[in-house]
């Protein structure tokens, strides 16, 4: 042990630019591959929360409804057809129907009350809006059933799909995730390579002394011991360097930032930022010690 | 200790093989000279002992192993019983002498008690009582070989192997070196095997000599000069 300690001081000491130069790409590799792994854990709980919400509205014509598809408000044989069609859909999970009137008193709720003042003169009248039904399909990403089922359905003045909508927020994850994952597996092939250089270099500087080990019968493990100790410990300040700066993100990205803006959405917390360095901490020694025996083997061969 | 069986090493590429059909044996406890011209095969002879390299043909055995059928794991167990002396010395400078020897010991898992024990009672041995915390470059050649001879033997091997210990020494040194050598030999009754080009001292210690030639083995002689003439008939001659 006390060897393998004077060694390790000794190598680290032997090439300290080198060494430095590792743990900074560690570090930021690190990091990036961990933003990345947050995203897609980030973006995993928001299809979970939102597809779960994801409602189709089939819209009914209203009066005065200027839809290709409308001749007038609609009848209630057209909204009994409506209805069978989704009742009999295999794709449609439920549907709920929203009368005019309860869609006059839903906006109530959530636009101006100047705007439903006045009573006949009230810029917004019960019959300016459309009946619909809400409906949830079995599968959040399978609409395609539906839709083609109710379009064109007399009566039908149009779809609209929640998705559409959400689509900037999912694309603002996409991009977090493969671009921190793609700049992380960039850097992580950098990572790699600098460590097989940074072995390469230090059995180079120790090639007498692996001569004679090897000439007196040290075993191969004994001889790798040193690069393997200096390969973990790179590592490990390249796992908690990378570690702090995520817990940071955490803390004063999300915790503190996004998820105080953002409360329609749900974020990622604590135990995903545990999960995280779970990945990172096995990633970051595999990343420097696989490399560091491959060429260990070779430099120590009996 | 040591058998060669019809050994043959050919490296890859045209040419003659390194080793031709060598036989050879060698008892524990004896003292050879393995002599020949450059390019003679002698070299290739100590790397097959070492386990640096297997033969293409015949079979090598050490220490009652057969070196061919060596699991790569074992190979440091082999090289245990193995001690090599070179040349150039190849001391470590940035160590001490007493350094330079106990690190044979602390790389083979020996306890720092042993190693305690062991270095003091080697570096006398060779003659270099109180010198154990001098750097290598403090030290004359011929000092400095005895360091090496020292770390060859601390792990009380079996084998000791030295290619041209003397090469890079006066005569005199050459000779405290040899008979340093002899003394190891006779008082610890370990094979000693030394490749040399050093006529002088093959023809003073008159111990068995096996000369190669080309690969071949063309003597193999006991209490032979450098330069006898072959009193073995090389096979498929």
């Amino acid at each position: 042990m006390r060897h393998l300690l004077t060694e390790l001081r000794q190598g680290l000491a032997r090439n300290v630019s080198m060494h430095i130069a590792v743990v900074l790409t560690l570090f930021v590799s690190l990091t990036l591959a961990g933003v990345g792994v947050l995203s897609q854990r980030e973006a995993d709980k928001t299809v979970e929360y939102l597809g779960n919400e994801l409602q189709i509205t089939v819209w009914l014509c209203k009066a005065d409804d200027d839809r290709p598809g409308c001749l007038g408000l609609v009848t209630d044989q057209q909204q009994r057809q409506v209805e069978r069609t989704l009742e009999e859909s295999p794709d449609v999970r439920a549907a709920e129907y929203v009368p005019q009137d309860e869609a006059y008193r839903l906006a109530q709720g959530l636009f101006d009350a100047e705007l439903f003042e006045g009573g006949e003169d009230a810029p917004l009248q019960v019959a300016d809006f459309r009946a619909s039904y809400r409906v949830t399909p079995q599968q959040p990403d399978e609409i395609e059933g539906i839709t083609s089922a109710v379009q064109g359905l007399e009566g039908v003045s149009y779809l609209s799909d929640q998705r559409e909508e959400l689509q900037p927020v999912y694309q603002i994850i996409d991009y977090l995730k493969f671009g921190s994952l793609g700049f992380a597996a960039a850097l992580l092939l950098a990572a790699l390579l600098l460590v097989a250089n940074t072995v390469r270099l230090a059995a180079l500087a120790r090639r007498k002394e692996i001569g004679i080990m090897r000439l007196v019968g040290a075993s191969g493990l004994y001889i790798s011991l040193p690069f393997l100790a200096e390969a973990l410990f790179m590592a490990l300040l390249g796992v908690v360097l990378s570690g702090g700066a995520l817990a940071a993100l955490m803390q004063f990205g999300i915790v503190e930032g996004v998820s105080q803006q953002l409360q329609f959405l749900p974020w990622v917390g604590w135990p995903d930022y545990l999960f995280t360095l779970a990945v990172i901490g096995i990633t970051g020694p595999l990343l420097t010690v696989l490399p560091t025996l491959l060429l260990t083997r070779k430099y120590s061969k009996v | 200790m040591i058998r060669f069986e019809k050994v043959t090493k050919a490296y890859p590429g045209p040419g003659k093989p390194a080793l031709d059909s060598v036989t050879v044996e060698v008892e524990k406890g004896e003292f050879v000279f393995l002599v020949g011209a450059s390019g003679s095969g002698k070299s290739t002879a100590l790397r097959l002992i070492l386990r640096e390299t297997r033969p293409s043909d015949g079979r090598v055995y050490v220490a009652g192993k057969e070196i061919n059928r060596l699991a790569g794991w074992k190979v440091p167990r082999l090289r245990r019983q193995i001690g090599t002396v070179f040349q150039d010395f190849r001391l470590l400078n940035t160590k001490s002498v007493g350094e330079n020897v106990a690190f044979a010991m602390q790389v083979t898992g020996h306890s720092r008690k042993e190693i305690r024990r062991a270095v003091p009672e080697t570096l006398e041995m060779v003659g270099l009582q109180g010198k154990a915390s001098r750097m290598p470059d403090e030290l004359s050649g011929g000092e400095q070989q005895r360091v090496a001879i020292a770390r060859a033997v601390v792990n009380e091997p079996m084998i000791l192997i030295a290619d041209e210990p003397t090469g890079n020494l006066d005569p005199a040194t050459s000779n405290d070196i040899m008979t340093l050598l002899e003394r190891i030999n006779a008082e610890t009754d370990m094979t000693v095997v030394m490749a040399t080009h050093d006529e002088s001292i093959v023809d003073r210690y008159r111990k068995r000599v096996i000369e190669l030639h080309q690969g071949r083995l063309v003597r193999d002689e006991a209490g032979g000069g450098y330069g006898g003439r072959p009193t073995t008939t090389p096979q498929g001659v």
